[in-house]
């Protein structure tokens, strides 16, 4: 499998394809054929959250066609031009809450990060450092609470009830996040506020608040509501709350909007992120089929207990940039076991886990969030750049969550129970 | 020009057949007929929309066999297939229905208690889509089904599942989770009402003893034990100690945790008059270090990567080369139901369930699962159902 | 029920954007990227998977 994934990505394949053509030979290779149910089957893992990829873009396309990104950050910037802190710390709000409500950091960079990006970038920030600073804080915002990925799905595979874990995820992101910002940021001068609104493009004349803000509150008041009243109104999904959003928003446009278009756009625009989540979800099929998976499971929790506390930080990464959510059911379940075993909080231990595993986002093979920031933020720059400025806030991010599962027992008072 | 298109279309036409090979074997999956050949002791088939006609017309609305003494006793509901993805307990409630008969008392059985989680597999799991049984008379296939509700049933997931009653938090693929779904909800989801019609059933049935069959990987804590509701606690600690003694096995007893809310354990006890009691037996086929993903470990059980798991001290059950075979699994819940009968009658006598007909752990090993299933092509028609 | 029934229209609708887009590329690798994530949009469609 991985032979096949070197000689594809010497053959210039892309990475999508490369992960497609091992899931194939590790069939063949395995002795299962070509497992046509098995392919199938794994290319479906990930369709609810294709979904939500694809409806939150073209929500966010469609208000950037009308205006309303303009609009916004013209905004922000005339009422906090002045004060950078102030500033940052509502940046890191504003990046922070689409992830924690939804549990998807790509919904962040897709529904705030662009419009951050441009504050940021008349703020004198380099587009890879801002690139750096929405990636680390949207990945902070998946593993913050109340909806953290990772906690839910591994907490669900060992039959862990998911309370206890609203501060222990809360602290470490928040903390985490502002400590991000202002290293990356702190070369950040006050935004030079006249030659920024001449530069950047003018808002439609007809746009207004009301017409920016009302698609986002009613995205905002369904996902509360499901909140609030779960047992009263239908489960009604991401992918439907953003589509209501998307049509508020065409509604509203001041200027006219050609939907079938800019839905094939959108297609078209996320079809290497869309293409990376089903061949991930085919090859984990394939691998978990073959024994591959079971392999890398078994290594990794029979390690000497030094060394996997020392590799967690690279380990949970890494699996996330091949496995992305599907770490938490191979890796996340049988390491929390290990540390209930030998009497670690598995509360603490998970939610240091999950603070950890967002970072392997921006890794290649999949680097899905990583990459969808670049794009986001409109990086000229090699993707190299962008990793190259997450490694501060990375070793941190690693230090801080391997100490909660070292010191997990000790930090039991967190989880309130 | 031509060249793009033919290209394009030899692209489609093998994307078609992956698809259409693919899409049969998710339709005769979804699709493959069970036969049950009722035990003589079976007195009536009731279906769940009975209880619930919120159910009706949907694919919950699964048969309930009826098997009544012709001694008024007490009643038992033994769920099978809460999480189809652990054979052992439908098996188990096969092996009842075909072969059991009440002398006193009345035994409700439910194979398929989540049946719309029998009609899929696990994404990601590489689950086969059937195993086969091997009788006197030929191969019997049963459907390897999945821990939550097919999505084709039940869609779409919301992004945080928030239990009904407790406001619990539980991740959102549970919301599909039969075992989280419980007392559910007579406007829910289609698993909560499955839920709730089940619950309609034990308290319109007075039924005693509530008895819903599971397995588990090994590396979790909850393993080769009775989860039993306060109320049941001396009952499941007595059947612990009496099966540990006489059985050739040991089950451990543990208590339902009063803050872990869905499950049948918890929510039948503190929502009905009913004891809950929920059996585990090991299934090395659902460990996450599993190798090789097959019919073999699903019903032979064995694996080097969980036994290797199981020298590093990381399972709650011992794990070796004979691995924890189907019988073996499925001999434990035997033997553990007619246990826990057995002293339930003691202590009770006015409400006494007393059944044979079902074979015991020993006996189960010994002559194999399809010993006790029944040919359908030579039984009386009206005597086959369908699950 | 009808939030379902939505759901369903919304995949019948990127399926369509898929094979639209797909009929309209050149680059091979593309056109197999195409095909493979239009396959869990047309099961899902035809109440297969």
């Amino acid at each position: 499998m991985v032979v096949t994934y070197i000689i594809a990505k010497v053959l210039k394949v892309s990475t999508e394809l490369s992960m497609f053509a091992a899931a194939l030979t590790g069939g063949l290779a395995g002795g299962v054929g070509i497992p046509a149910r098995h392919i199938v089957e794994g290319a479906f893992t990930y369709l609810d959250i294709i979904l939500i990829f694809i409806t939150a873009t073209l929500f966010m396309n469609i208000l950037k066609e009308s205006g309303g990104v303009a609009f916004v950050v013209r905004g922000i910037l005339k009422k906090f031009f002045r004060r950078k802190s102030i500033l940052f710390v509502l940046i890191s709000l504003l990046l922070l809450l689409p992830g924690a409500l939804t549990g998807a950091g790509s919904v962040t960079v897709l529904i705030t990060g662009g419009m951050i990006a441009v504050v940021l970038g008349y703020m004198g920030i380099s587009k890879p450092k801002t690139a750096a600073i929405i990636f680390i804080l949207a990945g902070m915002s998946a593993a913050a609470p109340p909806v953290s990925l990772w906690a839910m799905l591994t907490a669900a595979g060992v039959n862990m009830p998911y309370v206890g874990f609203f501060l222990p995820l809360l602290i470490p992101c928040l903390f985490l996040s502002l400590i991000t910002i202002f290293i990356l940021g702190s070369r950040g001068k006050p935004v030079n506020l006249e030659k920024a609104l001449k530069e950047l493009p003018e808002a439609p004349q007809k746009m207004n608040w009301i017409r920016v803000s009302l698609p986002f509150l009613v995205f905002l008041f369904l996902v509360l509501a499901g909140r609030i009243w779960p047992h009263s109104l239908p489960v009604v999904g991401l992918p439907m709350m953003f589509m209501a959003a998307a049509f508020i928003s065409l509604l509203l446009s001041p200027v006219k909007i050609n939907f079938l278009k800019i839905s094939r756009d959108t297609v078209h625009q996320l079809l290497p992120l869309i293409g990376t989540l089903t061949c991930v979800g085919i090859l984990v099929q394939i691998m978990t089929l073959t024994g591959v998976r079971g392999l890398i499971a078994i290594t990794t929790v029979t390690l000497p207990l030094v060394a996997v506390f020392i590799t967690l930080c690279l380990v949970l990464p890494v699996s996330e940039a091949v496995l992305m959510w599907g770490a938490a059911p191979v890796l996340g379940v049988p390491l929390v076991l290990l540390f209930n075993t030998i009497g670690l909080n598995p509360i603490i231990a998970l939610a240091g886990m999950s603070v950890i595993w967002p970072l392997g986002d921006a890794l290649p093979p999949t680097a899905i969030i990583g990459r969808l920031t670049a794009d986001t933020v409109g990086m000229k720059e090699p993707y190299s750049e962008l990793l190259k400025y997450c490694i501060i806030p990375a070793v941190i991010i690693m230090a801080v969550g391997t100490l909660m599962v070292i010191f997990s027992k000790k930090l039991a008072f967190f989880t309130l129970l | 020009m031509s060249w793009l298109y033919l290209r394009k279309f030899t692209l489609i036409a093998l994307g078609l057949v992956l698809m259409v090979f693919a899409g049969v074997s998710f339709f005769e999956s979804r699709h493959l007929k069970e036969p049950v050949v009722l035990s003589r002791g079976v007195t009536q088939v009731k279906k769940l929309s009975a209880y619930f006609p919120g159910v009706k017309g949907t694919i919950s609305d699964s048969n309930i066999y009826v098997l009544e003494g012709a001694k008024p006793g007490g009643t038992i509901l033994i769920l099978g297939g809460t999480h189809p993805e652990e054979p052992g307990s439908r098996l188990t409630t096969w092996i009842l229905t075909e072969n059991a008969v009440a002398d006193q008392g009345r035994v409700f059985v439910i194979n398929s208690a989540n049946r719309s989680a029998t009609t899929v597999t696990r994404l990601g799991g590489g689950y086969p889509p059937d195993f086969t049984i091997h009788t006197k008379w030929g191969e019997q296939k049963f459907r390897m089904g999945d821990r939550w509700s097919n999505p084709l049933d039940q869609w779409p997931d919301p992004e945080a599942y928030i239990h009904y009653p407790s406001r619990q938090e539980l991740a959102y693929v549970d919301i599909r989770n039969l075992n989280r779904a419980f007392p559910g909800r007579a406007n829910g989801t289609l698993t909560e009402k499955t839920c709730y019609a089940l619950i309609q059933l034990i308290q319109k049935e007075k039924v005693d003893i509530v008895i819903d069959l599971h397995e588990a990987e090994l590396q979790y804590p909850v393993i080769s034990t009775i989860v039993a509701h306060e109320k049941g606690q001396n009952l499941a600690a007595m059947a612990s100690m009496m099966i540990s003694g006489t059985e050739g096995f040991s089950i451990g007893m543990e208590y339902s945790p009063p803050a872990l809310h869905g499950l049948s354990h918890r929510e039948i006890g503190d929502h009905t008059q009913a004891i809950s009691l929920l059996l585990e037996a090991p299934e090395p086929f659902l460990d996450a270090t599993r190798g090789r993903t097959d019919r073999r470990l699903l019903l032979e059980g064995k694996d080097e990567f969980v036994v290797k798991a199981g020298k590093h001290g990381l399972l709650f059950e011992k794990m070796d080369e004979n691995g924890w075979p189907i019988e073996v699994r499925v001999g434990r819940h035997c033997s553990t139901i007619l246990q826990i009968l057995e002293l339930w009658s003691e202590e009770n006598p006015e409400k006494s369930v007393i059944v044979k007909g079902v074979p015991r752990y020993a006996e189960v090993i010994e002559k194999g699962i399809g010993n006790f299933l029944h040919d359908p092509a030579k039984a009386d028609p009206k005597r086959v159902y369908y699950e | 029920m009808i939030i379902t029934i939505l759901y369903y229209v919304l995949t019948a609708y990127i399926a369509f954007l898929i094979v639209w887009n797909l009929l309209k590329r050149k680059k091979w690798q593309e056109e197999i990227l195409y095909i493979i994530i239009l396959m869990p949009f047309l099961l899902r469609l035809f109440r297969l998977k």
